[in-house]
């Protein structure tokens, strides 16, 4: 049972099922469209719908109450769809043969397959002109897209002046028919930001991810640069720097490429054939598209959507693309954008730290030898490098290539394998870490020994690097405090890790100390390791030689050797530093106990302490330069307690107190002043600290002299009392505790 | 390259041609046209007459009136013109040159003779 409804068809009231009036109806339409671009189309279609309804006058006389979907089905059969009719034959250029319409050509396609070459002449494009045809017409005239000549134009700024002049002297054509078939629109579709990427992959036919990657990619700009970090120093070659220039064009593109709104557009977009065949296609396909969603906008609005027919569906769906939120779908992409660019960022960072890991593994590669044991810990420690960071960054290779080439394929397998893989690395970077430290745990005792000099009484100084050794100049581009090595021949690699100090000498000769020092695992381990380090003092008149650096070799392996020399200096005697242990040397010359200074190896010089090459005179107070600048101006002074504060004896030798000019005066004396009272007040301090000293130490006595008397008494008493004997000094305690 | 497109192609030379003789023998009516061609077995269908009626119309070749009818809408009736009569003259010249050349040429024997 069907639903009979009544037309008015060409003067005629028809009695019609409802489905085959939609039969009808979507013929008549495709004959619109047909004939959309004939001369007299209208004429056409009323002769045809004439005939129609003549047909259905005959049926209905014949008997029939209705016309039926058998009837309407037949009559179209017989008059034929439109892509039977025989005027234009697809593919095959026409030639006007019969009348001068030359409008023929539009039937078929909307973009024509004939160029008017014209003789291959430039001409600006009156019909579609933005400014003033100039684009349009140098892309009729190349065959490609004027957005894209437009883009060039801007982008390479060949300037106003170059488009004025076409503009002069190029002249109009109101004919020119673009023969381009293909043309660049952004695709709304699939767009991740504008689409700008999907619809330029459309138009050269490649894979959108391509424009993507290239974009992201001058993003992030890798470049080499040695870099100061600290107690780092390695290259920066993963230091990013965000280009905006990518950014700019993706914006301008975004601008200037229009989307693909229209099914005919999108067709263009693609490089399909823009005919009836697949405008129907498509618009069918999007009519069903549409007859979802607005099957969800409620059954009345589907109804009236329905009734009306296709072409307000069309309209519908543009309105509903539109209306779901122009303003919303700003506030979607930004916020896109912005989470995409976080996480891009983060994983980035993470990508790069991994990298950066890897790197700094291999760059440590040679000293492998020199740190760890055998045994087990060069097993964890190939492990570490293999699972815990090559496993990622092979992932995240693998990942990479996958996104590009967009396999979709998860392997679960490859999953699973490769975190499996990355925990087996996790183990044995934990093993690692506390097998080390482990090694690591003890440090040696801190013994000092004296180192006796030849000619302890000279008068200058000068401390100087033994020459002789072969200390290649270091080719790692890795350095690491304070491993920066000189170089690592077959088993041997020289650790700088000395520190020198300048002291002032109790005596009025010169001192020279040494204390090595090392961790280990035990104790007793750290001290063996300790006693053998290798490193050579010796006097040559009035130089002091030493190594530039601790020898270790592969059988002792690197534990963190230490050597420390105290240069005791009498007052009056100079001491002077060789310019050969600066730069890469690190080898730290300290005053009066005080701290580390990380700074010091910098190869920028110094405003204040220990200037190489300069000779220092020991004072009473300090080192001083021959010019009479303390040497260590600018830290506090920790007067050590052993110094006598015969302040004001005035050194000895004050020939030597030269002054270099008399600009310097007025500062020399404000520092003297200054140092005139820092004096005082240490002085002060001290007199009351030895005050309280002497005072307690009277107490002390006072009190072990009662406790001595008391004693005595007892004895005397003649009760034998027990005294036990605190001594610390039996032997047999002694070992015990040092053999642990 | 097949047998359709080539044959349609030989079609589309000569509609013009047929349907012109058609009219010439008197007022017609696009389905008497139809039904003329089909009983000399060169089907044609109505979406292709139409508009080229119509363009002929246009070019002044045809002229038509309105005849009512009592079964259904008004009929168009189609006739030829003086323009049209000399078109259709100019048109029969070319076929018979063509037609006879097209004998000429298939009925050969042999190369060059």
């Amino acid at each position: 049972m069907k639903k009979v409804i009544n037309i008015n068809f060409q003067g005629t009231v028809v009695p019609i099922e409802e489905s085959s009036y939609e039969l009808l109806k979507q013929y008549i339409e495709s004959l619109r469209r047909y004939f959309a671009n004939e001369e007299g189309k209208d004429e056409i279609i009323n002769d045809i719908e004439s005939r129609i309804s003549e047909l259905f006058q005959e049926r209905l006389k014949n008997g029939s109450t209705c016309i039926t979907d058998d009837d309407v089905n037949a009559i179209i059969k017989n008059m034929g769809r439109p892509e039977d009719f025989e005027e234009e034959e697809k593919g095959e250029p026409t030639e006007n043969n019969k009348s001068d319409n030359s409008k023929k050509e539009r039937t078929e396609s909307l973009f024509n397959e004939n160029w008017s070459w014209k003789g291959k002449r430039l001409y600006r494009d009156d019909n579609h002109k933005i400014l003033g045809g100039v684009c349009s017409g140098i892309a009729a005239y190349l065959g490609i897209d004027p957005v894209i000549v437009r883009i060039v134009f801007i982008i390479s700024g060949i300037g106003f002046l170059a488009y004025i002049l076409l503009w002069i002297f190029v002249p109009g054509s109101n004919m020119l028919e673009n023969g381009v078939r293909k043309r660049l629109y952004r695709n709304p579709d699939e767009k991740i930001i504008g689409g700008v990427c999907s619809g330029i992959g459309s138009y050269f036919n490649i894979n959108p991810w391509i424009p993507r990657v290239l974009f992201l990619i001058p993003f992030i700009s890798f470049f080499f640069r040695w870099g100061h970090f600290g107690p780092l120093t390695f290259p920066h070659f993963v230091s990013f720097s965000f280009s905006p220039g990518t950014f700019i064009i993706y914006i301008i593109l975004w601008l200037v490429i229009p989307e693909a709104t229209t099914t005919s557009e999108k067709l263009e977009m693609k490089g399909e054939k823009v005919d009836l065949n697949s405008i129907k296609n498509s618009v069918m396909k999007e009519m069903k598209e549409v007859g979802e969603r607005v099957g969800k906008l409620g059954a009345q609005a589907g109804e009236i959507a329905k009734e009306r027919g296709p072409v307000i569906g069309q309209e519908i769906h543009i309105a509903a693309k539109k209306s779901s939120g122009v303003l919303g779908n700003i506030i979607v992409t930004i916020f896109k954008v912005f989470i995409y660019f976080i996480l891009g960022t983060i994983a980035l960072a993470l990508i790069i730290a991994l990298f950066a890991l890897a790197i700094v593994a291999i760059g440590l590669f040679p000293l492998k030898n020199f740190v760890l044991t055998e045994g087990w810990q060069s097993v964890f420690a190939w492990g570490t490098l293999i699972f815990f960071i090559g496993v990622p960054v092979v992932g995240i290779i693998t990942f990479i290539i996958r996104r590009i080439a967009r396999i979709k394929t998860s392997n679960k397998l490859m999953r699973y394998s490769f975190s499996g893989l990355w925990i087996l690395g996790i183990v044995c970077f934990v093993s690692l870490i506390t097998s080390m430290g482990r090694d690591f745990r003890s440090s040696s005792s801190m013994n000092t020994e004296p180192i006796i000099l030849i000619n302890p009484h000279v008068k200058t100084l000068e401390v100087a690097p033994f020459l002789n050794n072969n200390y290649n100049r270091s080719n790692n581009w890795f350095r690491l405090e304070p491993f920066a090595t000189f170089g690592i021949e077959d088993d041997t690699a020289y650790i700088s890790n000395v520190r020198i100090r300048i002291e002032k000498s109790t005596t009025d000769s010169f001192q020279v100390n040494i204390m090595k020092t090392c961790n280990g695992r035990t104790r007793r381990y750290a001290d063996t390791l300790a006693a053998l380090i290798n490193f050579n003092v010796s006097q040559n008149d009035s130089i002091l030689m030493m190594d530039r650096a601790i020898a270790i070799n592969t059988t002792d392996k690197f534990r963190n050797q230490y050597v420390e020399i105290t240069i005791g200096v009498p007052v009056g005697h100079h001491i002077k530093i060789n310019k050969s242990f600066s730069n890469r040397m690190n080898v730290r010359f300290n005053a009066f106990g005080e701290g580390d200074n990380w700074d010091w190896n910098n190869d920028d010089d110094n405003d204040f302490d220990y200037k190489y090459g300069i000779e220092y005179v020991m004072k009473e107070d300090g080192l001083y330069t021959l010019d009479g600048i303390p040497s260590n101006e600018e830290s506090d002074w920790n007067k050590s307690s052993t110094q006598d504060n015969k302040y004001n004896e005035g050194s000895g030798n004050d020939q030597n107190y030269r002054y270099n000019g008399s600009n310097k005066i007025d500062s020399l004396k404000n520092i003297q002043e200054k140092q005139i009272q820092k004096m005082q007040a240490a002085v002060d301090s001290l007199k009351a600290a030895r005050e309280k000293e002497v005072i307690r130490m009277k107490d002390s006595l006072e009190k072990a002299k009662e406790e001595i008397d008391h004693k005595i008494e007892k004895l005397d008493k003649g009760t034998a009392i027990h005294s036990e004997s605190f001594s610390p000094n039996s032997n047999e305690n002694y070992s015990f505790i040092m053999n642990i | 390259m097949n047998i359709d497109n080539t044959a349609s192609q030989m079609r589309k030379g000569v509609l013009e041609f047929c349907i012109l003789s058609i009219i010439k023998l008197g007022e017609a009516y696009p389905s008497d046209i139809i039904d003329m061609m089909k009983s000399a077995n060169l089907n044609i269908l109505e979406g292709t007459l139409y508009p080229l009626l119509t363009r002929l119309k246009n070019a002044e070749f045809l002229t038509y009136r309105w005849v009512e009818s009592n079964s259904g809408p008004p009929r168009k009736y189609f006739s030829l013109t003086e323009k049209g009569a000399e078109f259709y003259k100019e048109l029969e010249a070319t076929w018979l040159e063509l037609a006879s050349a097209v004998e000429t040429i298939t009925g050969k024997k042999e190369i060059n003779q």
